[in-house]
């Protein structure tokens, strides 16, 4: 497994616990939303930096009260097909404010990333194999937007105020 | 009814560079005229030929793979009507059908 | 028209580089079938029985006449010469090679059209009433919101993998055109008390296995607040709608499930944190997008036009067409023709590139350009002059597209079916022919009066047969085709979904049946203005099912 943001493979800082492994004190883990739930006294205090992983059926009401002091969410997409996640980051950075880094894991291909970051999310869980070319050109496959997403990347329709007030065509 | 023969079959699939409806030949090739696909007369010859439709799909030659049923009797004759169709086109513009066999040369 | 400007123009051409390079990378095999079949739905591309098949795009049915003329060239260049109007106001060819896909892409891009989100599992093309901007009803016309959806959803990030496809329609005028409550959101363009327009939004139509008519669930949203509405409609089904289940996975399943309260109160939750995200495009954009519908500079012109008078009183087969393929146009001396693409015998909804080029040409002499398509497979003329309307009758006669018979039983819905579709169970189009050659005479036909009859190859329903005052499902039986019967769908502002008679027919005896379902309308009608639809309603299924399977 590797890591990737936009931009290509990263460092990944952090360690997957199993809900029996015990966390040392001062590490980056990440744990299951059950474990969070359970344990989250004792992983806040321990542990370095806490993250999570939610299903795509989780219930973010749920989540709610440990978002400040996580810094690091992993949302699975079941399959390529799963589209949840990209409503679940929209609702993370829209309406629950999470600013921190968020990661989609799963069976997405690079064509997939560029609207997962619109939607939030920051970095990816990826195959070795990954293709790192086909990811950087899929980033850069569009100049403008025509709707508002998480990024706030100025819409089309703001371009067109600025660029033609009169609303002329080209 | 129970069939005392195994059912005759034939592999066929779609090519994946321009969607072209092809047969499995006996000479190992993937031919547009089902009177030239490879019989499978056996349950172990039509398990073969599932073999290599899947690894013709895997090779990303073909997509669609499927292993058919045709009537017994030599020359491929699908069993199905829409085998029969999509061997030969649309009927209902005759024009544009092709032969179930090449082309005289 | 809608016409691109730069960034409209950028999106389009960096969007046929994106999918250029995803078929290259899955000519190399980077891409697995699995992962390019949803990339390739989304523009448009499916595996047919014989090819692939390319879906290309006519956002709300308007066409101008130079976008004809190039769909036309399409069909010659990259395909057999031909293509079909859909129900969806899509156009589809039917021999595509994939290598060949960038190129044809390129050239759609050049005329301003494409075939973005025609197919997979996201907001799919927005339909409209085909007669919008020039029927009299009118209350706005439906382009101006198409359009904005139309931008608003293409390559929406969030929305681009639901758990199954999102069709949308709107409708402008009470008398909806264009089967609003078959749709996944219908939106119905109303007035409210305080005499403001707004949008009436029904929610959870479809066709399919589980046909259903859409329940309001919103009656009047205000303009300025469409799209985050929408989007709360959107992300509310995203994230619950099944995805277990591919027959339960469409929006109609999640609002029966949760109850059409429940499901309006989620979106009502969720709707102000869409709103506060800024998804609303502002005013000015509305105006802008407004201003290219603006109406064209119609001639001032006195009813009662003497050329056209004449012609109708000296030709009858003339004004007879008139009197069923001409819709009343809001401004005086002009009509809106519908070009029937149902000749006897013919094939519904195809049209070769020489028809398709003088349908074009015809545009440019006859109606400003402009060609529209309709959920019904036809296209339309839709600002003729009442003086010109004799001349585009002989022209349509000479392309063999002059029957005159729009609403009547030859005008005839099929799918593909089992010609084309690898989905199918049986043939729909052959069924189509001969229906349409049974009720050829013309004056049995105007005695039949309005009577639609719709065919579908197999469950799915393309054909619209649910909504079929008469719809015919073609099933397989053993390796037979078998076609059902329904009777008693509608697909207007008065939608119901037909109900199965009983068991089916052969390929051989259901021209028969249908004949005999005819009979018994017309021997149980109460007077001849009593269209098959309102007798159906008033007596029943009973005296059908009797005529076609006897007193049990
Ligand atoms: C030939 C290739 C086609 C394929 C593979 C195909 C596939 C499908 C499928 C699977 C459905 C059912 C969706 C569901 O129930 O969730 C469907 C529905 C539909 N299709 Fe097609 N279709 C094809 C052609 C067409 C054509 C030619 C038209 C227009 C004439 C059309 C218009 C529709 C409509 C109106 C529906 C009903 C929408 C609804 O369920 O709400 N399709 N199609
Ligand atoms: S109704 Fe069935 S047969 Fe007809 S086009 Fe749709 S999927 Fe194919």
């Amino acid at each position: 497994m590797a890591v990737v943001d936009r931009n290509g493979p990263i460092a990944d800082a952090w360690t997957r616990l199993a809900d029996e492994e015990a966390v040392s004190k001062g590490a980056s883990v990440i744990v299951s939303f059950a474990r969070l739930k359970n344990e989250h006294n004792s992983l806040f205090s321990t542990a370095g930096a806490v993250g999570v992983e939610i299903p795509g059926d989780v219930n973010l009401d749920e989540l709610e009260p440990f978002l400040p002091r996580l810094s690091v969410i992993v949302v699975r997409m079941a399959t390529m097909r799963d589209g949840r996640a990209f409503s679940i980051g929209r609702l993370l950075r829209e309406r629950y404010s999470y600013g921190a880094d968020m990661r989609a894991v799963g069976d997405f291909i690079p064509d997939q990333i560029l609207f997962l970051l619109r939607c939030g999310f920051t970095s990816f869980e990826v195959k070795d194999n990954f293709p790192i070319d086909s990811l950087k050109r899929s980033v850069a496959a569009y100049t403008a937007w025509y709707q508002r997403a998480s990024d706030r990347a100025t819409t089309v329709a703001e371009l067109r105020q600025g660029a033609n007030p009169n609303g002329g065509t080209s | 009814m129970a069939q005392a023969k195994p059912q005759n079959k034939i592999l066929t699939a779609n090519r994946l560079r321009n969607g072209e409806t092809v047969y499995y030949t006996a000479a190992g090739e993937w031919s547009p005229y089902v009177s030239e696909a490879r019989i499978a007369t056996t349950a172990e010859d039509a398990d073969a030929l599932a073999k290599i439709g899947a690894a013709a799909y895997a090779a990303n030659t073909v997509i669609d793979v499927a292993v058919i049923d045709v009537n017994p009797g030599a020359g491929a004759k699908p069993s199905h009507i829409r085998e029969v169709i999509r061997a030969t086109g649309p009927t209902v513009r005759v024009d544009l059908n092709k032969s179930v066999a090449p082309p005289q040369r | 028209m809608y016409i691109y400007d730069q960034f409209d123009h950028a999106i389009t051409k960096e969007r046929v580089a994106e999918f250029s390079q995803q078929v290259s990378r899955r000519l190399t095999g980077e891409l697995s079938e699995e992962q390019f079949r949803p990339l390739r739905l989304m523009n448009g591309l499916y595996l047919q029985l014989h090819a692939y098949m390319l879906r290309v795009a006519i956002p709300y049915g308007t066409l101008s006449s130079k976008q004809l003329h190039k769909l036309a060239d399409i069909a010659k260049k990259y395909d057999r010469d031909y293509a079909h109007f859909t129900t969806r106001q899509n156009i589809q060819y039917n021999w595509i090679k994939l290598d060949q896909v960038p190129d044809l892409l390129a050239e759609l891009a050049s005329v301003e059209m494409h075939a973005n989100q025609t197919s997979g599992n996201c907001i799919r093309n927005v339909t409209a009433d085909q007669f919008a901007g020039v029927a009299g009803d009118e209350i706005e016309d439906p382009r101006i919101i198409s359009e904005v959806i139309r931008q608003w959803s293409t390559f929406h990030p969030e929305f681009s993998f639901l758990p199954r496809k999102f069709k949308i329609a709107v409708t402008g005028a009470p008398k909806d055109r264009a089967a609003i409550q078959y749709h996944d959101i219908g939106i119905h363009i109303v007035k409210n008390d305080a005499g403001e327009t707004g949008y009436a939004i029904y929610v959870g139509g479809g066709m399919g296995r589980t046909p259903v008519v859409a329940p309001l669930i919103k009656p009047f949203v205000a303009r300025a607040d469409l799209l985050s509405y929408l989007e709360a409609c959107l992300r509310v089904y995203n994230l619950h709608g099944r995805r277990d289940n591919i027959y339960k996975a469409r929006i109609k399943i999640l609002v029966r499930d949760l109850g059409p309260a429940e499901y309006a109160r989620q979106v009502e939750e969720m709707w102000p944190m869409t709103r506060a995200a800024g998804v609303d495009v502002p005013a000015g954009e509305v105006a802008r997008i407004a201003a290219f519908f603006a109406p064209p500079a119609y001639d001032k012109i006195l009813e009662p036009v003497a050329a056209f008078t004449a012609a109708k009183a000296k030709y009858s087969a003339f004004a007879r067409w008139v009197q069923t393929n001409v819709h009343p146009h809001k401004v005086p001396g002009y009509g809106a023709v519908t070009i029937s693409l149902k000749p006897i015998g013919g094939i519904p909804g195809d049209a070769s590139s020489a028809q398709m080029h003088a349908i074009a040409d015809m545009a440019d002499t006859y109606s400003l350009g402009e060609v529209r398509v309709t959920h019904v497979q036809n296209l339309v003329l839709p600002n003729v002059k009442q003086a010109d309307l004799f001349a585009v009758w002989q022209r349509l006669g000479e392309i063999g597209f002059a029957e005159g018979n729009v609403g009547l039983i030859t005008d005839i819905i099929a799918c593909p079916g089992l010609d084309y579709c690898s989905l199918a169970n049986a043939r729909s189009i052959p069924i189509a022919q001969r229906l349409s050659q049974k009720f050829a005479d013309l004056d049995r036909q105007h005695n039949i009066g309005p009577l639609q009859i719709k065919i579908s190859g197999c469950i799915n329903a393309c054909g619209h047969h649910h909504a079929g005052h008469i719809g015919i499902l073609g099933v397989d039986k053993a390796g037979v085709e078998l076609y059902q019967l329904t009777l008693g769908g509608a697909g207007d502002e008065t939608a119901s979904i037909g109900q199965l008679l009983g068991p089916g027919f052969t390929s051989e005896d259901i021209v028969g049946a249908v004949d005999k379902l005819v009979n018994t309308y017309l021997d149980l009608r109460e007077k001849p203005s009593e269209t098959f639809l309102e007798a159906y309603r008033r007596v029943g299924p009973a005296p059908f099912k009797e005529s076609l399977y006897g007193r049990r």
